[in-house]
């Protein structure tokens, strides 16, 4: 606490400050214009930074011409999104996406389930933090040095090519790389620990004597598994696909690291309408509005499949 | 352990060696790539068969990656200041009384960070050019800010909701007024969330390379910059690069997990 | 404004609506200078809603509250000269237990020489000045209790409001702590606004208690008055523990009331609206004011029965006894060498009219 020739602390001077009094006064006369002036900013800059961009961008996809040139005219159209339905080298990346995605989220599912699974049932409460912090080490580590990591694992000359060879269980490298394989590899090593924790908190919640309460009336491990854990964790199954699936969706240099000409995903269509100059920009921005659209309906139905069935097992 | 019934063991074994399997999934192309680093050789690839320190020094006297170290430090201290300042300011309206539109709001708040990456980028590129932000440093904080907003308020929010609703009245009753009671009685409680919102919101933007990609001028961040050298070639010099990045962020990471949950411990 | 006749607090026409609920109903009610009042009652009867408004933490649908001549309905907490001990203490965690006392003094604008004199000073007062250092985390909860009030006592405040404080405290602590509170009463002379719902504890300390039930006032007295003189059943059987007399009204005599109960005619208080001839009403008789004899008692009312069931606690005995055809129930409490000497011969047990309270309801 600073102190002035009075004496007094700093917060007593600046509570009687006259600028400040009367600035509290004006704020603080009722609690309406009190609650107003809390929730000014935080509404302006949610519609203006959060929600603004999206709408901005679907804005531009229904034009014409964007940056718009001196002298030109900007017109509304809907050629943009025609465009995409118009050549199979868009809507072809298009589907390829979501079917990667889709595949992918499940492969993470699969994976990290039992991990979650071992974490959070077969560890004592000391070691699970210690465990849990293990994995999440790597995590902290961003997604160029992670896919870099994969190629050197996968590559000709790399880890896993050189462990074959050496056991002698091929004489020429396997093609690992650049193929939807390593592509998966990857986006599923980025996306693990978007799975594996919403699916620990689930499962952590769960009391343990409820699996030996199911084991006591006969129940055997699969049976354990399939009737006791995995409906009372659909929750976060539910959460832990629908994050995965929209960020795997979004990856864009992992794509273009690990994968090949065969393997072309969305974003990298996206990207390309932005390299360019020009007036490409709109066509862009549509077809980054059909792939949110179609991913967010994908996880909307996909939650909605998900809630159907949780309560179709309370019943 | 030991109390539990013996059919569990079975289980129990087999799902350890799945864990372990994950930890050496998660482990080992990280170790790879740090042990390629110092690989005497142009040439990357199994087996090493000499080592060198060579490319190690070599980072550390290339003014250009220093500079890029630098210039992404920078751009993760002022976009975490910004997002911590909007986050806390919506998650204290968010967990302040109930009011009309309220779920609306908290849907809006994390928005960002449910928007895929790809989506999220060229959003803020058009916006940017929209409110006339030129691609560089700049345009980089505010989207990394924006994109980062909702994991500060999701952090900050759960702290709040711990605190009881007295505390605050204590104060009011004591004669501090609206702000001075924030100020003095509900931020010192924050404190563990604002530093654990702040280092996450640090290294997702020093990791992030979507939007640096497409919101970046000349001078790149460090993802791009390992992004731009890997396109045209693998090299140790990038895994010394890489080593030195992952190291810089997983021991910031390893620190903070071990000063929140101090800190969680203490109150 | 010091003017010591006038009412400390005058509540006028009081209601709070949270929704469709009704938490306060239209109270009026002064309270005095240098009083001990206890606000008494269930949860939800109303207690709560009546402090937080006195504290300015809610505001009341209708009516006003005027603090020493001054309406102050409206004003903020931090404008009112009243300061509130919290049911959980609410101490700030991250400041010592000198900063917790400091706070308010600072707020005050004293300067730093007199906060750090008056925080002394009222340390001293509760017996904290070793604990000075120390954080809140660091103490037994009886300290912390100590804690809030020296916090809530250093401002000075005109009425001191305390909304359950004891109820963290085990049992053993509770009873010292009572009297510690109201010993720091008296000697301080301030207004005390205390909120229970723990009728031995409003008994102990109160100069005066406020018995509310569903957001309105059922008796206003002295801790004797409602005890021996309870003006409703509500009011009877929350208080202390009661045998409720259902009979039929006979006339009256004087200041008593002649009723008929169990084929017995017996005399009590009369009420303040006297019911008509013929009408059911109650009477309250506590369980310790029923005498015991072998012989019929010389006392107004007396009645014969059995002992039926006998409960040993120790320095006194439970009994129940039936009494008359249709084998009413009383209890009563009597010391354990005369429960063991009761067997299973009738017995007569008699009480005087002034300890029988006829009920309005």
């Amino acid at each position: 606490m600073t102190e002035d020739k009075s004496g007094r602390t700093f917060w007593a001077r600046l509570a009687s400050w006259g600028p400040y009094h009367a600035l509290m006064r004006l704020t603080t006369a009722s609690p309406r214009r009190q609650f107003l002036i809390l929730a000014a900013f935080p509404i302006l800059w949610v519609l203006s930074q959060h929600l603004g961009p999206m709408l901005q961008m679907l804005r531009v996809s229904l034009t014409d011409a964007y940056p718009v040139a001196p002298g030109v005219e900007q017109h509304f159209t809907l050629d943009n999104y025609g465009r995409f339905f118009g050549d199979s080298i868009f809507w072809m990346p298009f589907f390829r996406t979501l079917i990667f995605a889709g595949v992918f989220t499940f492969c993470t599912l699969i994976i990290t389930y039992p991990v979650a699974y071992f974490l959070a049932r077969h560890v004592s409460r000391k070691n699970q933090m210690l465990l849990l912090l293990l994995l999440l080490i790597p995590f902290w580590v961003g997604e160029i040095v992670r896919t870099y990591a994969i190629m050197i694992l996968l590559g000709n000359t790399g880890a896993v090519n050189l462990a074959l060879k050496t056991l002698g269980l091929i004489d020429r490298p396997i093609p690992f790389m650049y193929t939807s394989f390593s592509m998966g590899v990857g986006i599923v090593y980025l996306t693990a620990l978007y799975m594996l924790l919403p699916l620990y908190s689930s499962l952590e919640k769960l009391p343990k004597s409820m699996n030996e309460a199911a084991a006591d009336l006969g129940a055997g491990a699969w049976t354990r598994f399939r009737r006791v854990s995995l409906p009372l964790t659909i929750e976060g199954i539910s959460s832990g696909c629908t994050l995965v699936f929209l960020i795997s969706t979004g990856f864009y240099a992992t794509p273009v690291l690990l994968g090949g000409p065969s393997t072309t995903v969305f974003a990298e269509t996206i990207a390309g309408f932005f390299h360019v100059a020009g007036d490409e920009w709109p066509t862009g921005a549509a077809f980054a509005t059909i792939m949110f659209a179609a991913a967010l309906a994908i996880t909307a139905t996909f939650q909605k499949l998900m809630n159907a069935l949780r309560k179709g097992d309370k019943k | 352990m030991n109390d539990r019934p013996e059919v569990f063991r079975g289980n129990r074994i087999f799902l350890a060696c799945i864990y372990w399997a994950f930890v050496l999934y998660v482990f080992v192309p990280l170790i790879l790539m740090v042990l390629m680093g110092f690989k005497d050789s142009n040439f990357i690839g199994f087996p090493i068969k000499s080592w060198t320190l060579d490319w190690y020094t070599g980072v550390f006297a290339d003014a250009e990656v220093l500079s890029t170290f630098g210039y992404s430090v920078a751009i993760a201290v002022l976009s975490t200041l910004i997002s911590i300042f909007v986050g806390t300011w919506i998650a204290v309206l968010l967990e302040g009384r109930k009011f009309w539109g309220r779920t609306l709001l908290f849907g809006l708040a994390v928005l960002p960070a449910l928007v895929p990456g790809i989506i999220s980028a060229i959003a803020f590129r058009i916006y940017a050019r929209w409110l006339g932000i030129e691609p560089g440093m700049g345009a980089i904080v505010w989207a990394h800010a924006v994109h980062n907003v909702p994991f500060v308020v999701l952090v900050v929010m759960a702290r709040l909701s711990t605190l009881p609703k007295s505390q605050i009245e204590a104060a009011r009753d004591l004669g501090a007024d609206p702000l001075i009671s924030f100020i003095r009685v509900t931020l010192p409680y924050l404190v563990p969330a604002i530093l654990g919102a702040s280092i996450f919101c640090l290294l997702l933007s020093f990791d992030d390379f979507v939007r640096s990609f497409f919101l970046g001028g000349y001078e790149p961040t460090l993802p791009v910059l390992i992004f731009a050298k890997l396109r045209s070639g693998m090299s140790p010099e990038i895994n010394a690069i890489a080593t030195v990045a992952l190291f810089l962020t997983a021991a910031i990471g390893i620190w903070a997990e071990r000063f929140t949950r101090r800190m969680n411990k203490e109150n | 404004m010091t003017d010591q006749t006038t009412p400390l607090v005058r509540i006028e026409g009081l209601s709070k609506h949270f929704g469709e609920t009704v938490a306060l109903n239209n109270l009026t009610l002064d309270i005095a200078r240098g009083e001990f009042v206890t606000f008494l009652g269930p949860s939800g009867c109303g207690k709560s809603t009546t402090l937080r408004i006195l504290g300015g933490f809610e505001r009341p649908t209708t009516g006003r509250v005027i603090l020493d001549g001054e309406d102050v309905t409206n004003q903020p907490p931090e404008k009112r000269h009243v300061n509130m001990v919290f049911q959980d203490y609410a101490l700030f965690p991250h400041m010592t237990v000198a900063q917790n006392v400091a706070f308010g003094l600072e707020l005050k604008g004293m300067r730093k020489s007199e906060i750090q004199r008056r925080s002394a000073e009222i340390m001293s007062f509760l017996e904290l000045e070793s604990y000075a250092t120390r954080y809140p985390a660091q103490l037994s909860g009886g300290q912390r209790q100590r804690v809030a009030l020296a916090r809530a006592l250093a401002p000075d405040p005109a009425l001191l409001l305390l909304d359950e404080p004891l109820g963290a405290l085990d049992a053993k602590l509770r009873g010292q702590v009572q009297q510690e509170l109201k010993s720091i009463q008296r000697r301080t002379h301030k207004t005390f606004f205390f909120v229970t719902h723990d009728q031995e504890e409003a008994l102990t300390m109160s100069d005066r208690i406020v018995v509310m039930n569903k957001g309105k006032v059922e008796q206003d007295g002295t801790p004797e008055e409602l005890y021996f003189r309870p003006a409703s059943r509500f009011v009877a059987e929350f208080i202390g523990e009661t045998n409720l007399l259902s009979g039929r009204m006979r006339g009256s005599d004087g200041d008593k009331i002649v009723m008929d109960w169990e084929g017995t005619t017996l005399l009590g208080k009369a009420p303040a609206g006297v019911p008509g001839e013929g009408q059911p009403i109650t009477a309250s008789v506590r369980l310790e004011k029923l005498g015991f004899s072998a012989e019929r008692p010389q006392t107004a009312n007396a009645v014969q029965g059995r002992v039926v069931a006998k409960t040993f606690l120790g320095s006194r005995m439970a009994m129940q006894i039936a009494v008359g055809e249709n084998g009413a129930l009383l209890k009563a409490y009597v010391d354990a060498d005369t429960g063991q000497s009761l067997g299973s011969d009738p017995v007569w047990i008699g009480w005087e009219p002034d300890n029988m309270a006829v009920l309005n309801d």
